[in-house]
């Protein structure tokens, strides 16, 4: 029922645009919940089953996060693809897979740009958190918008989201990033601890980073949904 | 024109805000480094009594002659001097971890084998070795300094390190030549600055030529044979330089490095074996050998890592008078502690300021009775040093204290405590001794005593910082806040101005550019002034700068990318232009990720791998191509940047054939004289240096001066100038003589640019030219990126500059230590030594890249488009339009920095690295402020220069367009007037 009534206001306001499925507050509170337990899951797998930790072995813990949480999130937002008439499910998850190299290689440049350290030492460790911060930012964006770069353009550069399935994506992702970028300042102190070599505070940023912003996403979504629920009675 | 505050007004409270900052930064500078010691005079024969006892202070002993005098001490003293002479040899730069090893290890095997007398003289123990920690700053000059007067001198004597001057201050030296001994000097001629006339005989070596090792240390040596000979001599000083040239040159692992220990090895056996032929009829003497300072890994001091205070002190005396010390070479005292020592050796007052004590361990042949009197009178020479700076420190009842009691309390009752009771031990060790009665323990008990007070003492007056004068302090920092303030109100009344003109049409398509990154720049700035709080932050600075900078960029491309598909409507070569910027912010990302890595910078991970470290271990040659591949970068890019001029201003390619000129002598210079060690400071390499020099600045003086002229000789050239004056009115007048304008100043920034690049290929170690190259290649680029339309904010794009300047100063290898200061560029070029021009060297070489920056916004100026809204129809107009930012924006920036940092040095002042982290990065700071008003008067002084002449030549032929108008105007009446007839 609520469903029902939010897509009714969504499709009043933001008139035609609207080809396939908006999130509903309770898909989009679903669907955080979900990538947060796949977070947590991933994390208890590493701790309990493998027995390393983000700071023992960053490798392959960042490698079991990202080995569960990269299905995770393509299975959850592909069945939000933004046009569910022409694209299929299966090919929203492929172009979720397809996405995963190519946001993982951006987002390794990035980091090197902004100072991550290079050399084959390091090599393994910037494979695998890239891959994890792909899955936090432009993975749901390709299992969701595909290749429409208007899309892209609107959350990664203007930063406007505009339906719910936009703060979705847009919100985690932008909190990963800016989580990431706070936690690479303490690298550089002499403090001389382990977790501050590359990737590991930057991990802790990106993973924080990324549940505040699901955070804010639901609890926006859910304010936005009281809203609207007003509004139509 | 919306604002309200005029041209001049403008210019003038600027010029009134950097005045007043440079007082304020003088103010404060002269408040917080004292340079003033806490006692003056000399010690006299009252050192040798308590300081409360004023009898005979009356006695005047200027009328003895030194003979007298030194009867006098020794009497007084009441320890028999052990020694008749004194070797006393410095070896520059010895870190004491190469002769006695580290942490209980024994040195490296390469450096035991290359002293094999040294190393069998400590294992038999007639040598005594310390670790004898000196204190920052690691420069000569304060460390001889601290050596023979046992005070800590200011922090400021690094800055007069270069400029020797005779020392004020109480000293061993000073003593021993009032107490009569002859004392010669071979070696380092800082020791002639410091005490001109107390040589007897003297061979002073420059420690100018940095590259020389050999020279300098065999005019040291050539001595020797003579001189151990005689025996006219009581005290003979040898300062070696040799060890820390090799140091500059190649570091810790140089391999002159080997040969040089062996050298000082055999200097060291060749004194003993002399020493020990003497010691058998005649006097004795006593060898000493200490180190300055130690070097960091790269051979570099200054700072105040281990690696750089762990300075030796080894004390050969003759065999049968040192005893074997296990574990001694692990000792570790303060190289302040030798001034006592020496002086309880030689029989003389210890220095008024000192603040050491004396090193027992040296002094085990003395009896128990001497002992305890040499600690007695070091403990008297620290308690009068106590009461000058603890006025109210009266210990009252000293003598007839006879009770041990446990100490508690106030600072002064403390010592007062501390002192009496190694007094009464003392007394009471004493009455004993005249009954026969006492035994070790109680001499043990007193000794301890006395070391609890001496520790005590030395410790506090180490520590404390001298008393600041608080008003100086204050005023400096007002002046600075103030001068702050103004900054950054002029800037956002001019940032008013043209945000209150910018809803104008023709600016409401440009995207938003009050977006991320303008918001980020102020952000950045506050941040990286906040992290200034944190020492670590401080010595990683180049971190912040590279990461702040980088995520800048981030922010462009990414607001670059807002605009990139061509939405309807918009021209179709906005694509292109965008996906220009595009690659533009690529660019500069890829090429500052290259700067990053180059040096890895700081003090806490320059183990790290670098690409510096990288081509260094491949090789001389590399480097050296390199270098050459940098230089042709540099020339190529300047030459093609002003070529661009040449379909509009032909004078051009007269400018760049001239620059052509000094571009081959310096890649000459680069083949023939940069190659290692002993040729480069040969004669030829300092002349054909110098030549660059004076080519250089004719041709960049030249430049300025004339390159408006030119615009004349274009004016007359060409046909059409009458055509337009005739018709325009003196709005469109004023527009194109501000593209002349425009042209000048783009052809003058380029040449200056390119003039101060190869002014520090010359003078930068080879292996930073690499990092200049890629700096012009991001100047470049970002004057590609704001060339573009539609332009950015002009603050944020002169603010980027900046931030560009300080990534490339840590890029080429400096921090905010003081041991990265390259001290043989400054004397590359100069034939004699003048403290004016190596200052001058050694400012442009470490500020390469921040002036290489503040010239750029030159180029910046003429290829930005200068705000519709700030042209006005007045000359004056026009010039706030095109200084307004750009003069602006670096003052701002860095005054905002310097005042917040000054704060941070007043609040960090108890902090543990005042000295070692904070004051040095205050140097720094204070330095980049100069370096930033200079830039910035240069910039100013050109504009203003080039368009009073532009406007003047264009103003000229507008009249001139005028009567051509009139006549015409005639003509045509003329012709009318024919016609109609």
């Amino acid at each position: 029922m609520v469903k029902e009534k939010v897509v009714v206001a969504g499709g009043t306001s933001k008139k035609a645009r609207i080809t396939g499925n908006d999130a509903s507050a309770m898909g989009a509170i679903l669907v955080h919940l979900m990538c947060a337990l796949g977070l947590g899951i991933a994390v208890w797998v590493s701790q309990s089953v493998e027995s390393v930790s983000l700071i023992s072995d960053p490798v392959r813990t960042l490698c079991v996060i990202s080995a569960i949480q990269c299905p995770t999130v393509i299975l959850l937002f592909s069945l939000y693809r933004r046009n569910p008439q022409t694209c299929s499910y299966l090919r929203a998850v492929i172009r979720g897979a397809l996405v995963l190299p190519v946001g993982a290689l951006a987002n390794a440049l990035g980091a090197i740009a902004l100072g991550a350290p290079v050399g084959t030492q390091y090599l393994w460790r910037t494979i695998w958190w890239s891959c994890m911060m792909s899955a936090f930012t432009f993975v749901p964006a390709g299992s969701v918008f595909g290749s429409s770069w208007c899309d892209w353009q609107r959350i990664f550069a203007y930063t406007k989201p505009v339906w719910f399935l936009d703060y979705m994506v847009c919100l985690p992702a932008h909190g990963a990033i800016v989580g990431a970028w706070f936690g690479a300042w303490p690298m550089p102190l002499d403090w001389e601890r382990p977790w501050q070599d590359w990737p590991i505070c930057v991990s802790y940023g990106a993973v924080l980073g990324y549940l505040l912003g699901m955070f804010a996403c639901v609890g926006f979504i859910s304010h936005h949904n009281r809203q609207q629920l007003y509004k139509v009675d | 024109m919306s604002h309200s505050l005029g041209c001049s007004r403008f210019a003038a409270l600027t010029v009134a805000a950097v005045l007043i900052q440079l007082v304020g930064l003088s103010l404060f500078i002269f408040g917080f480094f004292p340079v003033k010691p806490a006692l003056s005079g000399i010690s006299g024969p009252e050192s040798f009594r308590a300081p409360w006892d004023d009898a005979g202070e009356n006695q005047s002993d200027l009328a003895l002659t030194p003979h007298q005098i030194r009867r006098l001490y020794q009497d007084l003293s009441e320890i028999p001097s052990p020694f008749d002479q004194l070797i006393l040899m410095v070896i520059d730069g010895l870190p004491a971890e190469f002769v006695l090893g580290k942490d209980q290890n024994p040195p490296r095997k390469a450096f035991l084998d290359a002293m094999p007398y040294t190393q069998s003289l400590l294992s038999s123990g007639v040598a005594i070795g310390f670790h004898a920690k000196a204190a920052p700053p690691t420069v000569t000059m304060p460390r001889l300094k601290a050596m023979v007067s046992g005070a800590i001198p200011g922090y400021l004597d690094v800055v007069y390190n270069f400029n020797t001057q005779a020392l004020q201050d109480d000293n061993i030296i000073g003593q021993l030549f009032l107490a009569g001994q002859k004392i010669l000097m071979f070696g380092d001629d800082t020791w002639l600055k410091l005490f001109p006339d107390f040589f007897a005989r003297t061979d002073g070596v420059s420690s100018f030529f940095v590259r020389d090792t050999v020279e300098v240390d065999q005019n040291v040596s050539r001595h020797l044979g003579d001189e151990l000979m005689r025996d006219d001599w009581d005290i003979m000083i040898l300062h070696y330089l040799g060890l820390d040239h090799v140091g500059h040159i190649g570091g810790r692992d140089c391999f002159l490095m080997v040969p040089k220990l062996k050298e000082m090895d055999d200097v060291i056996e060749r004194i003993c074996n002399t020493i020990q032929m003497q010691d058998k009829d005649q006097g004795r003497t006593l060898l000493v050998i200490v180190s300055d300072h130690g070097m960091t890994n790269d051979g570099n001091h200054g700072g105040s890592s281990y690696e750089e205070t762990d300075s030796l002190a080894l004390f050969i005396g003759a065999k049968d008078q040192m005893h074997r010390l296990d574990g001694s070479q692990w000792i570790t005292v303060d190289q302040v502690d030798i001034a006592p020592t020496l002086a309880a050796l030689f029989n003389i007052p210890i220095p008024k300021n000192n603040v050491g004590i004396l090193i027992q361990d040296a002094l085990h042949f003395l009896s128990e009775e001497q002992m305890l009197r040499a600690m007695e009178l070091n403990s008297w020479q620290l308690l009068r040093l106590l009461q000058a700076q603890l006025s109210w420190l009266k210990c009252i009842n000293l003598e007839e204290e006879l009770v041990v009691s446990k100490c508690h309390g106030s600072t002064e009752n403390m010592f007062c405590c501390l002192y009496g009771n190694a007094a009464a031990l003392h007394r009471s060790w004493k009455s004993k001794k005249m009954s026969m009665s006492n035994n070790r323990g109680d001499y043990n008990n007193a000794a301890a005593a006395y070391n609890e007070f001496l520790k005590a003492a030395s410790q506090w007056l180490s520590r404390r910082v001298t008393d600041k004068p608080v008003g100086l302090l204050a005023l400096g920092v007002t002046a600075m806040l103030l001068s702050c303030g103004v900054l950054l109100c002029l800037l956002f009344h001019l940032n008013k101005a043209v945000e209150g003109d910018a809803k104008l049409p023709g600016l409401e398509n440009s995207p938003r550019s009050l977006g991320l990154a303008t918001a980020f720049i102020v952000a950045a700035t506050i941040g990286n002034v906040v992290s200034m709080i944190s020492s670590s932050m401080v010595e990683e600075e180049q971190y912040n700068w590279h990461f702040l900078t980088s995520a800048h960029f981030l922010l462009l491309l990414r607001e670059t990318l807002q605009a990139l598909p061509a939405i309807t409507g918009k021209v179709s070569n906005h694509n292109a232009r965008a996906g220009y910027r595009v690659c533009c912010l690529l660019l500069l990302l890829i090429s500052g990720r290259i700067l990053r890595g180059w040096h890895q910078g700081g003090v806490n991970w320059t183990n790290l791998p670098d690409i510096s470290k990288w081509l260094e271990l491949r090789g001389n040659y590399y480097v050296k191509n390199t270098e050459i591949v940098a230089l042709s970068m540099v020339m190529g890019l300047s030459l093609y940047a002003l070529s661009v001029l040449w379909k509009r201003i032909k004078v051009v390619s007269a400018v760049m054939l001239s620059l052509l000129l000094p571009g081959i002598l310096v890649l000459r210079h680069i083949i023939e004289y940069q190659d290692d060690t002993l040729t480069s400071s040969s004669n030829i390499a300092t002349l054909s240096a110098q030549k660059i020099y004076y080519i250089l600045i004719v041709i960049s003086v030249v430049t300025v001066v004339a390159s408006p002229w030119f615009i004349l000789l274009k004016k007359k050239n060409s046909t059409c100038s009458m055509g337009w004056a005739k018709s325009v009115a003196s709005e469109a007048i004023i527009k194109v003589s501000l593209h002349d304008t425009r042209d000048t100043l783009y052809m003058i920034g380029w040449a200056l640019l390119l003039c101060w690049c190869l002014v520090q290929l010359l003078l930068q170690q080879p292996i930073n030219s690499m990092p200049l190259s890629v700096l012009l290649f991001q100047v470049y680029l970002t004057m590609l990126y704001s060339h573009t339309e539609p332009p950015q904010k002009q603050w944020v794009e002169v603010a980027t500059l900046y931030y560009l300047g300080m990534v490339g100063h840590y890029a080429m290898g400096n921090s905010n230590s003081l041991a990265t200061i390259d001290v043989a560029g400054a004397f590359i070029g100069t034939s004699n030594y003048s403290t004016l021009y190596s200052g001058i060297l050694m400012f442009i070489n470490t500020y390469a890249s921040p002036m290489l920056l503040i010239l750029s916004i030159l180029v910046h100026i003429s290829v930005r488009n200068v705000h519709p809204t700030l042209q006005g129809n007045d000359w004056r107009q026009i010039l706030m339009a095109l200084l307004g930012f750009p003069c602006l924006v670096p003052l701002a920036l860095n005054s905002v920095a310097l005042t917040a940092y000054t704060i941070v040095l007043l609040l960090m002042q108890n902090h543990l690295f005042i000295w070692s982290v904070f004051s040095p990065k205050f140097l720094y700071v204070a330095a980049m402020t100069l370096c930033v008003d200079v830039g910035v008067f240069i910039i100013a002084i050109t504009v203003v220069y080039v368009q009073t002449i532009v406007a003047y030549i264009s103003f000229r032929a507008m009249s001139m367009g005028r009567q051509w108008q009139a006549m015409d105007g005639l003509q045509d009446k003329n012709v009318n007037v024919v016609h109609r007839t």
